[in-house]
């Protein structure tokens, strides 16, 4: 009995002092990420780097509308109030700059800074060009050819090719501060450790690989987007245990992709589970280089055949939505495919025979894979299961396990780059919240790397002349009609192994309140508020 | 560990009965006994593994996933994809033992061959390649074995190379001093003087004297080893899944510590029981061979 | 004596310069072209031409060698690959977090080793003895990674008593010795402990063990005389090398901390090693290693110059 009591005594001392140490209002968050995005702009760590690092401590022209829980975010003006196509010349936009935003250093967003910025990210003879910055940014902008200030609220932005999607791909560029760089002696690396952009949160201290602080910015534009709290303290927290582990013991608030199997005793601790779908797509992304296995459309719907889902649901704790296709179930452009996946082995298997591939010539690859990542959710253990269910099919795949930054790099490279070492697939997730980035990016011909991010080098002339279709076509509805038939090839010819979405988990103590999770890979801050 | 025991034993080495001498001893350390006893039960269940084990270590069902230690069927559990824990870890001796057990065999051939080259020719071959084994002595060991394997990246072939390199070092300097010390016992300067070719000298008097306290040494290295390679897997340097291999079993294991904490614990325990086996073995070895004693 | 310095500096040299080309070819052994990590997937040819350039990989594998050391011996061991960041401040902080570590288990395993060690060689082949080895035994036996995750089982995920990751609230920048820190501290230092406890109890114990088998000892012993003065010239004697084993034991814990560091993510030379070798940061990965083996190469000549002083008969080559 003694020792209970002393047990408990050292317990609640324990808790006491951590709960002591923090002001109200504190809002501590464990990412996924093995460090701090990068904090100049540009964010690397893929979506995760984008929602704590991009859209706190700056802003983009065009923004999502995160305020909502029950349906899929559209596009909102940001730092540009208005934008619109020029009536004859489909590649001319003309966006209207907000007036009156300042930076955090104190000087004024105007077009030149628009200007500036994209020189940062796209002009390599520009004083200010980051390498950095482009490598994350670049990619993001394919459809931009040439951009000047008209006036200081004025830009023009000239793509290449007549591209509906440009606010989309807009909405991932930060605008930096140039005065706060020139401030800086021109360093970016400087730069890195007092960064300035015009968000709703500003960046006041970090220890690389360990912490990050953020107090909200009082004067921001929006007002409704002020944040309540008194700072906000990213963590990175690579390991799902660390996480969890964090959590219920009070060292942090908040924790992204809680591991499925913890989530009941979370859940029992009195944590908060918070779920949406979201567009999202754990995929196996195919190679269509020469001489990989996956050439062969039967290898591919076999693949797809063998995959398990609902086990794999099961696997997740049933934090998963198993994949019907490219895009969730129910989405506006899933259209009617005719191939369905489901688990059949007689069928994945007799495909298998027609290819050539049996007892005396087994099928065997190479997938990459990465033990954690940004919207990766378990890879490890889900990659494992894949695994397990090709086998069943008779496909032999061989991992080849590297970090996801790594593997991010390797996702630029393409399929035929030596840094893929061989591989003929890779285990990536997908932001897909748009037309470019749901297909485009991964299937265009001349999006191939290095030129793209096509990693597997696929190229098809239907698939193509669909998506100068999309681009052309101005009016929304029309543009989901063509979307629909890309869709529909997309599955029918079974491109890349399709096996689940993510519903964004996300631990949060009960202490905090006030927050909305909008169906979208950001999220916004803005309203949360800790209880003491 | 002083090189001095070991030329005491190597002089020893020579005298009639003494190896029968040092099993006899060592045959009534019931201690010793104990280890040398679960070491052969290891093995053995890593040699006839499928014949033991109840299931497919590879076929695993979600439905069954994380059960706790004894449930019906599962008497050690299952694993976070539903596999037979206690297949798993019969199966994971295999690549276990051949992780921890090789690079030790392997290190001990080459150190020994590098150890007896330098001891037995002394003068510049000596120093350049002791020089060269001291360089890689003064990393340790863990620092070596894995900056290695990282550089060369995860497999099950750079992980025992890693390894390896890692130990020929301790042995090449155990050697070399033993070698030393015997070339300079008055009968092997004798044989010299009496025109004996270098070879014969070699594999006579040198071998036969020197290999024993190596050996001793060496049998010493192999709970390190076994240690260190599945700490290689256990930081994903090592084997790769699905293999059932025990550090790589804990690696995977270790998010379910909040689900089945000693489910999750069981393949250390087996790291474990292995290499306080050997140690016992060797403690065991050594004091049998100790005269003093 | 300081002839024997000299000399012992003088041999360390060249065995400081092999392990600064180990450091240095390990990177060059790495399948693949070091730059491949280094450059952006879509880096033009002439930018990658311009990179090979400011790297120095066009030059040739001597030159690149000898720029390398010299900007070393400056204190500058470049920036790292992933993160844009000076590696020379990367490893400052986790060097600062890992000799805390370090030296605290460093000092928990030789307190908890004499005793064992000193215990069962006074009473050789008692039970005391036997139950002070076996722990001993134990000690150089476990897998401290495995050890760390019982303890964090035990410690916090049932009894909820120590936290199991991190190196507290406020990440190591803002450490301070109180409780709320603290008790960071104490699971992975424990488990760091138990390698240097069992090897410095069995060193002690045969230290102690021979020393009380000498004649001179066991007259003293036998005479019955007191305890005190025998125990006195146990420790005069033991001393020396227990403190030389206690030394090495740091650079062992220093160099291999990667496993503890990885369970219990404490932000030290071994999560940054970690971190290195999967984003194959190679600056970075060269870098560590090479500071934490010229940590180990100096402590040894340390070890082995106090040796020497303490007991002038000790000369380790």
């Amino acid at each position: 009995m003694k020792k209970l009591v002393l047990a408990a005594a050292a317990l609640t001392a324990g808790l006491g002092l951590a709960g002591s140490a923090f002001a109200q209002g504190v809002l501590r968050i464990g990412m996924t990420a093995s460090d701090i995005p990068l904090t100049t702009g540009q964010p690397d760590q893929g979506g995760e780097g984008q929602r704590f690092m991009g859209l706190t401590v700056y802003d983009a022209l065009v923004h999502w509308d995160l305020t909502r829980a029950d349906k899929p975010s559209t596009l909102i003006p940001g730092l540009a109030t208005s934008w619109t196509v020029d009536a004859t010349d489909k590649t001319k936009w003309t966006f209207k700059i907000r007036e009156g935003v300042k930076f955090h250093d104190g000087s004024t967003f105007t077009a030149q800074a628009v200007v500036w910025n994209l020189d940062k990210l796209l002009k390599q003879d520009a004083p200010q060009f980051d390498q950095r910055q482009a490598s994350q940014g670049r990619s993001r902008i394919p459809a931009i050819g040439t951009y000047r200030a008209i006036d200081d609220l004025t830009q023009e932005i000239v793509t290449r090719a007549p591209d509906a999607t440009l606010p989309y791909q807009l909405a991932w560029i930060s605008m930096s501060s140039p005065a706060q760089w020139e401030k800086l002696s021109r360093s970016w690396q400087e730069f890195a450790k007092t960064p300035s952009g015009t968000g709703p949160w500003k960046l006041t201290a970090f220890t690389p690989r360990e912490r990050a602080e953020m107090v909200p910015n009082k004067d921001y534009w929006d007002k409704t987007r002020i944040p309540k709290l008194d700072r906000m303290i990213l963590i990175p927290l690579p390991e799902p245990n660390a996480r969890v582990a964090a959590l219920r013991s009070g060292q942090v608030d908040w924790i992204e992709a809680p591991a499925p199997d913890a989530a009941p005793s979370l859940k029992a601790a009195g944590m908060q589970i918070i779920t949406n779908a979201y567009p999202h797509n754990w995929t196996w992304h195919l190679s269509s280089a020469e001489g990989s296995p996956w050439n062969d459309v039967r290898v591919r719907k076999a693949a797809n055949l063998a995959v398990d889902r609902e086990g794999l649901k099961e696997l997740l704790g049933g934090l998963m939505i198993p994949a019907e296709g490219f895009m969730p179930p129910g989405h506006q452009w899933f259209g009617k495919p005719t191939f369905k996946l489901k688990r059949d082995l007689a069928e994945a298997k007799k495909l298998l025979a027609e290819a050539g591939y049996g007892p005396t010539k087994p099928f065997q690859t190479k997938i990459l894979i990465s033990p954690s990542g940004s919207g990766q959710m378990q890879p490890l253990p889900m990659n494992e299961f894949i695994q397990q269910n090709l086998a069943e099919a008779g496909m032999k795949i061989d991992f080849e396990v590297v970090e996801w930054n790594t593997l991010i790099n390797i996702w630029r490279a393409g399929a035929k780059h030596e840094s893929s070492r061989g591989a003929t697939g890779m285990n990536y997730s997908y932001f897909i919240q748009d037309p470019f980035t749901g297909f485009m990016r991964h299937l265009q011909c001349n999006l191939q790397p290095p030129a793209g991010t096509n990693w597997g080098h696929y190229c098809n002339a239907d698939m193509d002349k669909m998506f100068d279709e999309v681009r052309n076509t101005f009016d929304a509805a029309a543009q989901a009609q063509v979307l629909e038939r890309i869709h529909e090839k997309f599955v029918d010819d079974a491109l890349f192994l399709m096996v689940t979405h993510d519903v964004n988990a996300r631990a949060l103590s009960p202490r905090v309140k006030g927050f909305v999770q909008a169906q979208n890979w950001f999220q916004d801050f803005a309203s949360i508020t800790i209880s003491p | 560990m002083s090189s001095a025991s070991f030329e005491t034993i190597a002089t020893a080495g020579t005298l009639p009965g003494y190896w029968s001498g040092v099993l006899r001893r060592l045959g009534r350390d019931p201690v010793a006994m104990f280890a040398l006893l679960v070491i052969l039960a290891m093995v053995l269940m890593a040699v006839f593994a499928p014949l033991i084990a109840p299931a497919d270590p590879y076929r695993g069902q979600m439905l069954r996933r994380l059960r706790p230690i004894g449930t019906p069927g599962f008497p050690l559990g299952t694993d976070e994809l539903g596999r037979d824990m206690l297949t798993r870890l019969i199966y994971g001796a295999r690549l276990s033992l051949l992780m921890g057990v090789t690079p030790v065999f392997i290190a001990f051939f080459v150190g020994s061959a590098i150890g007896i080259t330098a001891g037995y020719l002394g003068g510049k071959v000596n120093t350049v390649l002791m020089r060269t084994v001291d360089v890689f002595f003064a990393f340790p060991s863990v620092l070596l074995a894995i900056a290695l394997s990282g550089a060369l990246g995860a497999g099950i072939f750079n992980g025992l190379l890693s390894l390896t390199i890692v130990f020929i070092p301790p042995i090449a300097r155990i050697a070399e001093s033993v070698t030393t010390a015997v070339r300079k016992i008055e009968y092997v300067e004798a044989a010299r003087a009496s025109g004996a070719s270098a070879l014969t000298i070699v594999r006579v008097h040198v071998l036969g004297n020197v290999i024993g306290p190596i050996f001793v040494y060496a049998t010493g290295l192999i709970s390190v080893s076994l240690i260190l390679a599945s700490g290689l897997s256990f930081l994903g340097l090592g084997v790769k899944p699905p293999e059932p291999e025990w550090g790589l079993m804990l690696n995977t294991l270790r998010n379910a510590i909040y689900v089945q904490p000693w489910v999750a614990a069981l393949p250390g325990a087996m790291i474990f029981i292995t290499s306080i086996s050997f140690n016992l073995l060797s403690d065991g070895l050594r004091s049998a061979m100790d005269l003093k004693s | 004596m300081l002839v024997y310095v000299l000399k012992r500096l003088i041999y360390t040299l060249p065995v400081a310069f092999g392990v600064s080309v180990v450091c240095f070819l390990l990177v060059h052994i790495a399948p693949g072209d070091p730059l491949t990590s280094v450059l952006p997937p879509d880096a033009s040819a002439q930018l990658q031409a311009e990179m090979r350039k400011i790297y120095g990989f066009d030059r040739p594998l001597i030159v690149q060698y000898g720029l390398w050391v010299l900007k070393t011996l400056q204190g500058d061991l470049g920036v790292s690959i992933a993160t844009g960041r000076p590696v020379a401040g990367e490893l400052r902080l986790a060097l600062g977090n890992t000799l805390m570590l370090a030296v605290l288990a460093t000092l928990i395993g030789f307190v908890l080793g004499c005793l064992f060690g000193f215990v069962a060689g006074y009473f050789r082949d008692s039970w005391l003895d036997k139950l002070a080895s076996f722990v001993s035994i134990i000690g150089v036996s476990v897998p401290h990674y495995w050890l760390g995750m019982v303890l964090v089982i035990i410690f916090s995920v049932q009894l909820n008593w120590l936290p199991a990751t991190g190196a507290g609230p406020g990440g190591s920048a803002d450490w301070a010795w109180d409780w709320v820190h603290v008790r960071h501290l104490i699971l992975p230092a424990v488990t760091m402990s138990v390698i240097p406890m069992g090897i410095v109890a069995r060193t002690v114990r045969a230290l102690v063990a021979d020393i009380l088998s000498q004649e001179f000892i066991t007259g003293q012993r036998a005479k019955g005389l007191l305890d005190v003065g025998v125990f006195r010239h146990v420790v005069k004697n033991a001393a020396p090398t227990a403190l030389a084993v206690m030394g090495l034991q740091l650079g062992y814990l220093l160099g291999g901390s990667i496993l503890i560091e990885t369970v219990f993510s404490w932000p030290g030379t071994g999560f940054l090693l970690g971190q290195a070798i999967f984003q194959r940061d190679l600056p970075l990965l060269q870098g560590t290693i090479l500071v934490l083996a010229m940590f180990f190469v100096a402590l040894n000549l340390l070890v082995d110059v106090v040796q020497t002083m303490l007991d002038p008969r000790v000369q380790r080559t």
